[in-house]
């Protein structure tokens, strides 16, 4: 059914309308939708953060590939490079040169007596290849496609290593995956208690209503009409949940940013900044949960008082 | 609105132009409404049986009879909020259970329904609560002052426009509830019980008013159990007893 502009315009009305008449029932509504909202947003919240940690951890377990005689040519060492980048598993391949490697050593956090004989002149350093890989649990994988890339037997003993750690490394993934499961299960769990109250307070809102439906009915309003002031009302539901919650957020962040030391410490951004950075896609993840389900739980919750 | 609906809009009633003031009944022509051996049960409770019934253009029906005989389901089977068990309600020969969803809205345009407890929005003023009506079906602002202004005047409260329902008394809100009947202009009124909750001084203002739309060629069909309104107005009495109509005279009295 098409309609005039006219009339769009005066069921938003009705929509707004409504929802100032019943300001205590749409309030609650408003309400309960927010903490639906804040706490599918904390769960998504956390598992960027345990995800992004994760990774974080994850991509620090990388492969390299020292070369102790100097005598090998850089050209050799960069074609050795692009043979390895063309196996599988590998993300990158940096080529460190000596020039480089003074620099990171330079940078080193070690005694500074320690540091000092090494300088342009005399720079006992390796040059290095990093690898980077795409699945950190593939690092046997990646050591032996780099046996097979080193068809020119460039790279000598002991020469390539990688983190011995590993071990402790995939412990710590492993954990952070069973906290985000945990977590997804709980953002489950409480996202359906959640959305049974927003259900039922909405029902509440529309049952409030039921002889202006009835009204509307009687003197021959089209059954669209008659939901448009509903679906205008739980659209109102998400939008105003959404602002509230991101409010709450930022806010919440902003001020636990000090204290709240796990993204500083992995990566190198504070908690309050780290919320910034995702905060779009936060809004988004909550206008779109926020309106459909405002939206759809209004129009299931009348459904019963448009059946002729 | 679209053509669409409008094209749907008159197929769905063709009830012809409206009766003059003194336009005699027409026997011989179709009935506008027709009831064919309905039945209405409702779960352990049958309201409705076997009944037969044809109501012309331009007639004054009362239908009477005690609570819970089922002049109510009737007016439910008149205006789709039932849908008979068995039999078939005709108005302008067209059968209402073939009426698709979408047309339902638009026929119920076509009649205007008055009940015994007005049904009117208590948020709204009198001038609202008619101009609704047709708000809700797409009218412009334009027409709906027009013709919110008129039926207004029609049931002379033009100038408690302004007032809510609850400022009002009982006689002046039930006309308020005429008016938002009449603002689609229907060929037929249906009223059930409309002067029950009023005393008799606001029982005959609405009794006079319900006739003068009579009078302008508008079908209608009062469900009471007032005796004195049906002896004094003096037409059509369609009696009902348990489900069944027991009598239908002319002209008639309520005899039990």
């Amino acid at each position: 059914m098409s309609y005039k502009l006219e009339t769009v315009l005066r069921i938003v009305k009705l929509g707004l309308n409504n929802f100032w008449r019943n300001r205590w029932l749409t309030l609650g509504a408003t309400l309960l939708m927010t903490l639906t909202l804040t706490m599918i947003s904390v769960f998504l919240l956390f598992s960027f953060i345990v995800r992004d940690t994760a990774e974080a951890i994850r991509s620090k377990i990388d492969v390299t590939i020292y070369f102790t005689d100097d005598a090998v040519a850089d050209e050799k060492i960069m074609a050795l490079a692009d043979r390895i980048k063309s196996q599988p598993n590998i993300q990158e391949v940096i080529f460190v040169n000596k020039k480089q490697a003074l620099e990171i050593w330079q940078r080193l956090p070690i005694n500074e007596d320690v540091k000092k004989p090494v300088s342009d002149s005399y720079n006992p350093l390796p040059r290095s290849l990093q690898v980077d890989t795409t699945d950190p649990d593939e690092i046997q994988g990646v050591v032996s496609s780099i046996e097979i890339a080193d068809t020119e037997k460039l790279i000598c003993n002991e020469c390539v290593s990688y983190v011995k750690n590993k071990d402790a490394v995939n412990k710590l993934v492993s954990i952070t995956r069973l906290v985000q499961r945990v977590g997804l299960f709980l953002s489950i769990f409480f996202g359906i208690i959640a959305i049974f109250n927003v259900l039922n307070i909405i029902r509440i809102t529309i049952s409030a209503r039921s002889d202006e439906i009835e009204i509307m009915r009687y003197v021959g309003a089209s059954n669209a009409f008659v939901r448009g002031p509903f679906v205008v009302e739980g659209v109102l539901y998400g939008v105003l949940g959404t602002i509230i919650t991101t409010l709450f957020i930022v806010l919440v962040s902003q001020i636990a940013s000090g204290y709240i030391s796990i993204t500083a410490d992995v990566l190198n951004l504070s908690f309050g900044a780290y919320v910034l950075h995702y905060i779009w896609q936060i809004i988004g993840f909550q206008l779109l949960i926020g309106v459909i389900l405002g939206v759809v739980v209004s129009v299931i919750s009348m459904r019963r008082y448009l059946r002729a | 609105m679209t053509t669409d609906i409008q094209k749907a809009d008159q197929e769905i009633l063709r009830i012809g132009a409206p009766a003059k003031s003194e336009r005699k009944i027409n026997t011989s022509s179709k009935p506008l409404i027709e009831f064919k051996k309905v039945t209405m049960q409702y779960p352990g409770r049958l309201a409705v049986r076997e009944v037969d019934l044809e109501i012309r253009e331009g007639e004054f029906v009362c239908l009477v009879g005690q609570s819970g005989v089922g002049k109510t389901t009737l007016i439910k089977l008149l205006t789709i909020q039932e849908t008979p068990t068995t039999g078939e309600v005709y108005v302008a020969g067209r059968n209402l259970a073939d009426l698709r969803s979408k047309e339902v809205p638009l026929y119920r345009r076509k009649i205007g329904v008055v009940f015994q407890d007005f049904k009117l929005l208590p948020q709204k003023t009198v001038w609202e609560n008619v101009a609704f009506a047709m708000e809700v079906c797409g009218f412009s602002n334009a027409e709906i002052a027009k013709r919110t202004e008129k039926v207004l005047d029609l049931v002379n409260l033009g100038r408690r426009a302004k007032n809510y329902p609850h400022e009002l008394s009982g006689g002046e809100r039930q006309r308020v509830a005429i008016a938002r009947a009449l603002v689609h202009s229907p060929k037929i009124l249906i009223a059930d019980e409309p002067t029950g909750n009023l005393d008799p001084v606001n029982t005959w203002e609405i009794i006079e008013l319900l006739y003068r739309i009579h009078q302008k060629g508008t079908t209608i069909i009062l469900a009471t159990h007032n005796r004195q309104v049906v002896d004094r107005i003096q037409k059509r009495v369609v009696l009902m007893k348990s489900g069944k109509i027991v009598s239908d005279q002319h002209g008639g009295k309520y005899v039990i």
